[in-house]
């Protein structure tokens, strides 16, 4: 068998699951905070401030990547929850639940710092906005995946619901993208892009790609750890949790383990 | 700075609301390590040889 295929059916056993994301949890968490560190500082000490809004554009280098990534997390659970649905892979279920949080913290900073901006550049904290509308329909889509997640007991069929909300929602992602397009909007249209053609000045534009890079890697961080939470959660009372909760990881099994996850695929 | 404290609450939020996503999972993880210890501990003392984990109970002679 090769390797990678290898690999990835080992995956899909749970004690080799939490050995893993145990592993390269903090690995990613370590280099979002170094990429972001550099971020933050070009975005907040070496950018020069914008001539129109001034030092306020700077709230755009935290905004922009959290948008980025609301869209894209949701793209991404809607991803792991069909591929779940359709080969009753356990894994792919508890990764499609682990985005639901973390795709809701970025909305959320992305609506709460769209609104500190907007009162000094538009005078309103709020608007009714195409795209801060549909952008707060994005944030009650995630707290309904995350509702129906815990509301159901059975954890696969919790996740199955959940899955088929976040798979019908992504009818919403295209509508967010294009808001600024199909309707008269006060958000501004696209400024960055990055296949070029960017309307920002390129001396501004590393310290946004680097925040961009940072919070891709910290989503991984937070991905691997709540999917390894929940992933424990689902195995309590299996021996491996067992002796992993008195100190002695489980070694050695990854063969019998692997063998597992067969078992886990079935409906 | 211009719009100082624009730029300050924006900041705190985008720190808050990570710090929260980092601190959750851990909780989750030392919440469910810390059940299945307890439920560890709880099947030993059901399993005790010496059956010490009866209640006593004294009999009428």
């Amino acid at each position: 068998m090769h390797p990678l295929v290898r690999w990835f059916h080992q995956l899909g056993s749970p004690p080799y699951f939490d050995r893993f994301a145990a592993r390269w949890a903090p690995v990613s968490y370590v280099l979002a905070l170094v990429v972001m560190a550099y971020g933050l500082w070009a975005a907040l000490f070496q950018v020069p401030a914008d001539y129109q809004q001034g030092d306020s554009f700077r709230i755009l280098y935290i905004h922009v990547p959290s948008a980025w990534m609301s869209l894209f997390v949701f793209g991404l659970m809607a991803f792991y929850a069909a591929i779940a649905l359709i080969w009753r892979i356990k894994l792919c279920e508890i990764l499609a639940m682990a985005c639901a949080a973390p795709g809701a913290a970025f909305t959320l900073i992305t609506l709460a710092t769209g609104s500190i901006w907007g009162k000094p550049m538009w005078g309103t904290w709020w608007d009714w906005d195409p795209r801060l509308t549909t952008e707060l329909i994005l944030l009650f889509l995630y707290f309904g995946v995350i509702g129906l997640y815990n509301a159901i007991e059975d954890r696969r069929a919790a996740a199955r619901a959940a899955g088929l909300l976040a798979i019908v929602g992504v009818a919403l992602l295209p509508v967010i993208r294009y808001s600024v397009v199909w309707w008269n909007s006060l958000h501004q249209g696209q400024t960055i892009s990055l296949m070029g053609g960017s309307k920002m000045d390129d001396s501004m534009l590393p310290p946004l790609f680097a925040m961009i890079v940072a919070t891709k890697l910290w989503f991984i961080g937070s991905l691997l750890a709540r999917a390894r939470a929940d992933n424990l959660r689902r195995e309590a009372g299996k021996d491996w949790v067992l002796r992993l909760s008195q100190g002695t990881p489980s070694q050695g099994r990854q063969s019998k383990d692997t063998l597992t996850q067969v078992k886990d695929r079935a409906p | 700075m211009s719009y100082q404290n624009y730029v300050i609450a924006a900041y705190a939020v985008f720190f808050v609301v990570l710090a929260w996503d980092f601190v959750a999972p851990r909780i989750g993880i030392a919440r469910e390590l810390r059940a299945a210890k307890l439920r560890a501990a709880r099947k030993q003392a059901r399993t005790a040889p010496d059956g010490s984990n009866e209640l006593s109970r004294q009999t009428a002679e």
